[in-house]
């Protein structure tokens, strides 16, 4: 199938929504700003939850809000991501698989995301992402090949750098924002932090 | 580098006092227990009293939860000097060992307790997170079956929960949650029941306020209610929409930020009416 492109933007809030609650499973929407043919670019991210991650009220409801505004927004809903609380096990539980036929439902190249907390240590390399894709009406691994994170490094070094100045502190998942509703789950501020850190040179990151 | 006291101008008092209030509120913010805690042990153990015990208690476990094995033994040794054949200490030794991936070790304690004491609930908590780290689910939920063997599943321990505390909102509102999860339209009724419960509890739970809109809304949407039970839906429906409109309107007040959430909500609404009616 098709390649995938995570932005940085995407990427970096992932990862932040995962150091934010390091002991709570985790998981967000993957949107996209491009077209829909061609490329899957995930530019942006939406963090969901960090509790009870199989309910379904706020998970209907996030995914309903979400939805919403990407249409106010010109994105759409391209995936999803997740990361387990116990960090020895990346595997797709079944509410993550649910969630992901839903949004294959409506988009043919929707891509499920697992974060490996196992490999998310300072000195590893590579990106401690998993993928999956939909084949036979099945979940299965996507071909390392075809997934594409532009600037890596400076990338993990923006990440890097967020979490070493405690930034993930002002990430807001739909949880969070459930709380306190002043709080933005789109999460304008982190974006601009992210954008400034990002060289611009690098134009569309 | 500065210390606590130092950079928010506090005294040992006020140190101890929040230390005290995290543990009532049962709150995992271990980095900052860390921060608080390390101080006031260095530098002011001889002033807490008997509290210096569970602050000690509290700081090891915090300490686990950020990797800090040297202050978490520091910790722990002062605990076993003070309380040499406690379980609860015991319990905590097992804890080390869990966080350093010792976990034989681990349940060498655990049952070393449950031997002395079969009844020891925490002990037996333990040994089930175990199981769970090492990713030993089907295991994991049988020894909790056998644990939790007079309260069944999810729903049940939720209700005996909200059987023991009536004013819990939360509660209530997971309950309601677990409910609506469930499906079924006997399951949305009471997942509605329930949302509404909550919210009499805490008419700021914006989770119960969602809940009751959309079960309610979905209960009106079925074809297979009355007449009445689909024009009572409607108006919980209707009365949640407005509660949340407000709600929203409020926020969006002093914050630029929340215009994106208000809009999307707002719009949202309108669309669920719109497939309602």
């Amino acid at each position: 199938m098709g390649e995938v492109e995570l932005s940085c933007r995407a990427y970096v809030k992932m990862y932040l929504h995962a150091c934010l609650f390091p002991r709570c499973g985790i998981n967000g929407l993957l949107l996209s700003s491009g077209s829909a043919g061609g490329a899957v670019c995930v530019t942006d991210c939406v963090p969901l939850l960090h509790s009870h991650l199989p309910l379904a009220p706020i998970s209907q409801l996030a995914l309903t809000q979400v939805d919403v505004w990407c249409s106010q927004t010109q994105q759409r809903i391209v995936g999803y991501y997740q990361a387990n609380a116990c960090v020895s096990d990346s595997s797709p539980t079944p509410c993550a698989l649910k969630i992901a036929d839903k949004i294959s439902e409506q988009f043919d190249n929707a891509v499920l995301l697992m974060l490996d907390g196992g490999k998310m240590t300072a000195d590893y390399r590579l990106p401690p992402i998993v993928v999956y894709e939909r084949r036979d009406s099945r979940w299965l691994l996507k071909d390392k090949h075809t997934i594409m994170l532009r600037h890596w490094e400076e990338t993990q070094a923006i990440a890097g750098q967020m979490l070493e100045s405690g930034d993930q502190a002002l990430l807001v998942d739909f949880d969070s924002h459930l709380d306190d509703i002043t709080k933005d789950w789109t999460n304008q501020k982190l974006n601009s932090k992210i954008a400034e850190l990002a060289s611009p040179a690098n134009g569309n990151i | 580098m500065a210390t606590i006291s130092e950079m928010y101008d506090v005294g040992w008092e006020e140190m101890r006092d929040k230390l005290r209030k995290w543990r009532e509120d049962n709150c995992r913010n271990s980095e900052q227990i860390v921060d608080v805690g390390e101080e006031l042990i260095s530098e002011h153990a001889s002033k807490l009293g008997d509290d210096v015990w569970i602050i000690y208690e509290q700081v090891m476990i915090a300490a686990l939860d950020c990797s800090r094995d040297d202050l978490a033994l520091t910790c722990l040794q002062e605990l076993r000097k003070q309380f040499p054949d406690s379980h609860r200490v015991k319990r905590l030794s097992g804890m080390r060992l869990e966080a350093l991936e010792r976990y034989d070790e681990a349940n060498k304690h655990y049952e070393a307790i449950l031997q002395d004491d079969p009844t020891n609930t925490a002990a037996r908590k333990r040994k089930i997170s175990i199981l769970k780290a090492q990713g030993k689910n089907a295991e994991a939920i049988r020894e909790l079956n056998e644990y939790l063997e007079h309260y069944g599943k999810a729903a049940f321990c939720l209700e005996e929960l909200m059987m023991t505390n009536p004013h819990n909102h939360l509660y209530c509102e997971q309950y309601a949650e677990v409910k609506y999860t469930q499906g079924g339209l006997e399951n949305l009724e009471l997942s509605r029941k329930y949302f509404a419960q909550a919210l009499r509890l805490n008419n700021r739970n914006m989770r119960a306020l969602f809940g009751l809109y959309m079960s309610a809304s979905h209960i009106a949407a079925s074809p297979k209610v009355s007449a009445k039970v689909k024009k009572d839906n409607m108006k919980y429906a209707s009365w949640a929409a407005t509660q949340i409109n407000r709600a929203y309107k409020l926020a969006g007040r002093g914050t630029k930020e929340s215009k994106c959430s208000m809009k999307a909500v707002e719009e949202m609404l309108e669309s669920m009416q719109i497939t309602m009616s």
